[in-house]
């Protein structure tokens, strides 16, 4: 359990880039930190990990202080994936850098050694690839599996998903998301909020060094004025739902909770055959179902 | 206009060409926007057009690459610069500076820009992007999204005919990567200049692009409007392309013969598809 009590922090000591700010991330949380650049999401991960020490207040992790924490405690405590990999990412192989964690906390054993080759074998490297010379997302997977091998209880993950294509961003967080069902507790921050939307359990909104919301996350990108306050873009299908809920007369209460397009899908085809469209729809189907048999006879 | 015929690129130290068989013609005024799965050869692409390729990566270089009529392989870097100004995608490898302020004045500077216009032109670059407050603030401790929009002001600053961006909202919030758009559909509309974007995020270059350009394995595997790209959706798919969420409900509701419309390349577009199938 991670808990900030009135943290404040400044990377100057005089200008706060987080004013105040107390929650607490529960063990086995999903929990997504979103705002505008500049909020103090990066820094809130900075002191979650005791890379960054408040200034003001206290973090504490498993009801420890950060600052009475080892460096080398804290690393076990929480993993933490920087934004960009080539920031972590240290040495010449890929054997190398999964072991490096290990190495770090003095253990060079058969136990880590087994743990890196399993690694390896999950996430198909070439264990004998040059970091460096690896495409980004691959690297972004290499930084992941580097944290995942020493298996924390807590990963913290800056922006996962930055610069990787749509197969990549699947890839990564698919496996964060196995992490956090196998009971691993995920902090995020992330600016995509479709991708928000379909992992995170909660959201937390920060704006100006602040927590302006904090709750499930479809509560939270339900409510206006905290989307209005962060400047937060609404994942589209929600948009979508919002839009109907406010512009038709009776919206089926399917089409304005509805989160992913499946849901939405099926709950416009419901809809349209309630009120009469669905059997035009039927007949069109059955229309171009026939046609299609035509042409291929 | 750009013109690219017939051009292929190998680095020297490849086994084999990173983007082959490119033709294309870029009318001036053009919001092209470029994307594809990661290594499919988008940002070689760009490298092309802005001289980058041949000038600093070595390799073999088939075909040609003209920029205004300027061949990028007979014309000097320094050339080709003042046509086509180009935000990197490692933001930190394109900063020179300590100061937001000297970032900006700093290709002011080196192009010569008479001494009246540097102050407005400055002034002008980051109102536009929305940090006229962080002129006097030292760059080392901006955040990863504000040091962007620095990148992007200097750039904007120099005026160039040609406006080159990979990846220019990677590390932007959501509202500032719509800013950031809106910002480069008004510069192509006032400026007339040409505006080439690679980005990942499909859903924003699906509503500003007025030419997609969908890169695979080297080659350019659909061009069109927006609408007409996105109305591959399976084999963008395929090839590790996924549309924006708003093209897939429609097409969902194409599949049970609910909606027989137009392809939908935005939010608006969705919810006029919902209404039409309820009405």
């Amino acid at each position: 359990m991670i808990e900030f009590v009135n943290v404040s922090a400044a990377y100057d000591g005089e200008t706060p880039v987080l004013r105040d700010v107390s929650l607490t991330v529960n063990d086995g949380d999903f929990v997504a930190f979103v705002g505008t650049n500049g909020a103090g999401k990066s820094t809130t991960m900075r002191l979650m990990n005791g890379l960054l020490k408040p200034s003001e207040g206290t973090v504490l992790i498993d009801g420890v202080p950060t600052s009475e924490l080892r460096t080398s405690e804290l690393a076990r405590r929480v993993g933490f994936l920087f934004q960009n990999p080539d920031r972590q990412i240290c040495c010449q192989t890929v054997r190398e850098e999964l072991m490096f964690g290990f190495a770090a906390q003095g253990r060079d054993d058969a136990e880590a050694a087994r743990r890196v080759d399993e690694v390896i074998e999950q996430f198909g490297f070439d264990a004998d690839a040059e970091p460096f010379l690896l495409n980004r997302g691959t690297r972004q997977l290499l930084a992941l599996a580097s944290i995942i091998v020493m298996r924390p209880p807590v990963i913290i993950l800056d922006e996962p998903t930055t610069g990787l294509d749509f197969r990549e961003c699947e890839k990564v967080m698919a496996l964060v998301a196995q992490l956090h069902k196998e009971g691993t507790t995920v902090v995020m921050v992330c600016h995509d909020m479709e991708v928000v939307a379909d992992y995170a359990c909660r959201v937390v909104v920060m704006t100006q060094g602040r927590v302006v919301d904090d709750g499930p996350t479809f509560e939270v990108l339900r409510r206006a004025d905290t989307l209005a306050q962060a400047h937060l873009v609404l994942p589209q299908i929600l948009d979508v739902a919002q839009r109907l809920e406010r512009e038709l007369p009776a919206c089926p209460s399917a089409i304005a909770r509805a989160m992913t397009v499946d849901e939405m899908a099926r709950a416009v085809e419901a809809a349209a055959r309630k009120t009469g469209a669905g059997a035009d729809a039927d007949d069109a189907a059955l229309s171009a179902a026939t046609n299609k048999e035509g042409e291929a006879r | 206009m750009i013109e690219i015929t017939d051009f292929s690129f190998r680095y020297r130290e490849g086994a084999s060409p990173v983007v082959s068989d490119v033709n294309l013609r870029i009318p001036e005024g053009t919001f092209v926007g470029i994307t594809g799965a990661a290594g499919s050869g988008k940002s070689t692409l760009t490298y092309a057009m802005n001289g980058i390729i041949p000038h600093c990566y070595p390799g073999d270089f088939y075909g040609s690459v003209r920029i205004d009529g300027l061949d990028t392989c007979e014309a000097s870097l320094t050339d080709i610069s003042r046509l086509v100004g180009s935000v990197c995608q490692d933001i930190d490898s394109q900063m020179v500076s300590s100061v937001v302020e000297d970032e900006v004045l700093y290709g002011l500077e080196n192009f010569g820009v008479p001494r009246e216009e540097v102050e407005p032109r400055l002034v002008e670059a980051l109102n536009a992007m929305g940090i006229a407050d962080l002129r006097h603030r030292s760059i080392a401790g901006l955040s990863g999204g504000q040091k962007q929009k620095v990148a992007i002001a200097s750039v904007i600053a120099l005026k160039p005919r040609v406006l080159m961006l990979d990846e220019p909202t990677a590390e932007l919030d959501p509202a500032s990567s719509e800013a950031v758009f809106q910002l480069l559909e008004a510069y192509v509309r006032q400026s007339g200049a040409t505006v080439v974007v690679v980005e990942q995020k499909i859903a924003l270059l699906s509503r500003y692009a007025d030419l997609m350009l969908i890169v695979d394995a080297g080659r350019i595997r659909f061009s069109g409007t927006p609408a007409e790209v996105l109305a591959h959706a399976d084999e963008l798919l395929e090839i590790g392309v996924n549309c924006p969420r708003s093209t897939t409900l429609a097409n969902r509701l194409r599949e049970r013969g609910l909606y027989a419309g137009d392809v939908v390349r935005n939010v608006d577009g969705a919810v006029a598809a919902v209404k039409e199938v309820l009405a």
